[in-house]
């Protein structure tokens, strides 16, 4: 299969069942509350030694958010409901809290809740005050900017992690026009966020390693200066893969962003350095949810 | 199916509990089950078809037609469905209700929403006092719930209130949020004196600054309250009647008190707020 000179393989993407919850972060202006998301996505990329996965769906108009005022959707994932629980109280408390004017809020109800401002709540050191609305309780805690607004609690839903495609560029310079460009197309995708900084890995890995204490190393059949060293997935003309993670709140949030991106990859074509389009698996024994390139594309 | 309608047809002498009337209460009856249903009136029992001609059938919308200040216990203790009182209401409306909807187009007695648990009440008119505190011998008023008054309210709104919102688009009398634990109160007309005493928390707002402040609340000067962006936008979205909530903004004066007590509560009292009723 091939689209516009972009040869797909013929493999699947394999992505594993997680945890996730999706809050709104509002402040003062627009810019303050991407200060906030940015602060809470940072160090987010993969739960291998981040603790969680987050990354900002999008952004929210005054009147789509509960106070009013501007904010960011952010979905945070995590491999359990407990780490979810941790990351959310240390995550919101240390960049959400700690950013002038912010609020925060749940962005997914479910009948699986979990604290959100119930934790958070202590550090008003007594002066706090719950105030229910609408069958919502709310935390109001007082902060030297003012007051500090978060939910009580936020919603777990089932999501998915690990969605990915790789993308084989003659040069890195390619390969990153290309993906930019596709994580545009993603990140207009409702239920979908790319967790890796820009949204794009530089440094794909595989399970294991030759040292017992590395869970995860370098996946050198992607490495372009391993060509000849090592067993190979690189033909000649590739000086570089570029790999884009998707994680999403569904299987068809996956699919739709892992369609829109490839699409919009392969518009560069040959002539712009865009060879070949690929998926990372593990033989299916990581995940039960595999996106089968051709099938997504067809 | 239509509403069940109970038109009194004359004005009792003394009053008449109206508590067994409720969509909980008569789920299930029949025209006939209904009629017979003996009332409290006074000393005596009277049954429902001596005072009220009865029609229709659905008894989770009830409608009360020519009601007057001596049926009292409307919706008590309700749970669900929908009472429309045309006329005024007697004391204790609403007293425990769980859920559903009353709505009242004249004007309602005393504890009126005593120990409300849940679910709307509006009423067009004014109230008496009590609104929304505690039944008798009980140690809390309303704990959830919310309640509009489009006219005026009495003495003691809120008194010991735990929970829920009432929300009074005219005056309110004297100890208004008495020795109130939690909720919220919204005053869009003048307050009575000595309002927020023995307040251990919960919000009072009001659009006018008191009259008189009692001493042990403490002046935090003019703030922007962030939360209350959040909690009028909300309420504008539950409940259209709230719509004029869009045109306040977050700044208000603070008074945080009453210090002879936690001292967490307090009175909100809005900067340029606009008021189109």
């Amino acid at each position: 299969m091939e689209i516009n000179g972009v040869k797909i393989d013929n493999t699947f993407a394999e992505a594993f069942p997680m945890k996730a919850t999706r809050l709104i972060i509002t402040a003062m202006t627009l810019k303050w509350a991407y200060r906030a998301a940015n602060s809470l996505t940072g160090f987010a990329s993969s739960v291998i030694a981040c603790g969680c996965e987050a990354g900002i769906e999008g952004e929210l108009k005054p009147d789509e958010t509960p106070d009013g005022r501007p904010g960011i959707a952010i979905i945070i994932f995590a491999m359990s409901k407990s780490a979810l629980i941790d990351q959310l109280t240390k995550r919101v408390g240390q960049s959400v809290m700690t950013t002038a004017t912010s609020a925060c809020f749940s962005g997914s109800h479910s009948d699986k809740m979990v604290p959100l401002g119930s934790n958070l709540r202590y550090f008003g050191d007594g002066y706090q005050i719950s105030k229910k609305i609408n069958g919502i309780r709310y935390w109001r805690i007082p902060v030297m900017h003012g007051e500090f607004v978060c939910e009580e609690t936020t919603g777990v839903v089932p999501a998915i992690g690990g969605g990915n495609f790789l993308v084989y560029a003659k040069t890195s310079r390619h390969g990153l026009t290309a993906c930019e460009r596709a994580v545009d197309a993603i990140g207009k995708v409702n239920g979908a966020v790319t967790t890796f900084p820009g949204g794009i890995v530089g440094s794909g890995s595989k399970i294991g390693s030759k040292y017992k204490f590395m869970p995860a190393s370098t996946n050198e059949v992607y490495c372009p200066t391993l060509k000849g060293q090592v067993k190979t997935e690189l033909s000649e003309n590739i000086g570089s893969v570029l790999e884009i993670v998707i994680d999403g709140l569904s299987e068809e949030a996956i699919r739709t962003a892992m369609l829109v991106g490839i699409k919009e990859v392969c518009k560069f074509g040959p002539k712009k350095g865009i060879y070949q389009i690929s998926a990372g698996n593990y033989g299916g024994k990581l995940g039960p949810y595999h996106f089968n390139l051709r099938d997504i594309l067809a | 199916m239509t509403a069940l309608l109970l038109t009194l047809k004359k004005q009792p002498e003394l009053p008449v509990d109206l508590s067994p009337l409720t969509p909980d209460k008569l789920k299930g009856k029949s025209k006939a089950q209904i009629s017979a249903i003996k009332l409290i009136n006074g000393k005596d029992k009277t049954p429902v078809s001596t005072l009220f001609s009865v029609s229709g059938s659905d008894t989770e919308n009830i409608r009360i037609q020519r009601s007057c200040r001596q049926l009292t216990h409307i919706g008590e203790d309700m749970s669900f469905g929908e009472i429309q009182v045309r006329g005024d209401a007697g004391n204790y409306l609403g007293k425990h209700m769980h859920g559903g909807h009353i709505k009242v187009s004249g004007h309602s007695g005393d504890s009126t929403a005593c120990g409300l648990k849940g679910g709307l009440i509006e009423i067009d008119g004014d109230v008496g006092d009590r609104l929304g505190a505690n039944f008798i011998g009980e140690l809390h008023g309303m704990s959830d719930g919310t309640v509009i008054v489009s006219g005026n309210a009495g003495h003691r709104v809120g008194e010991r209130m735990r929970r829920g919102t009432i929300v009074v688009r005219g005056h309110v009398g004297e100890y208004c949020a008495n020795w109130m634990l939690a909720g919220s109160i919204i005053v869009l007309g003048k307050t009575g004196n000595y309002l927020g005493n023995g307040m251990k928390r919960g919000t009072v707002i009001l659009t006018k600054k008191p009259r008189h402040m009692i001493a042990t609340f403490r002046h935090c000067g003019l703030l922007k309250i962030e939360f209350l962006r959040l909690f009028f936008k909300q309420m504008a979205l539950a409940n259209k009647e709230f719509n004029f909530f869009r045109n306040f903004g977050p700044e208000a004066i603070r008074f945080a008190g009453d210090v002879s007590c936690e001292g967490l509560g307090e009175i909100l009292v809005l900067k340029n707020a606009r008021i189109s009723k």
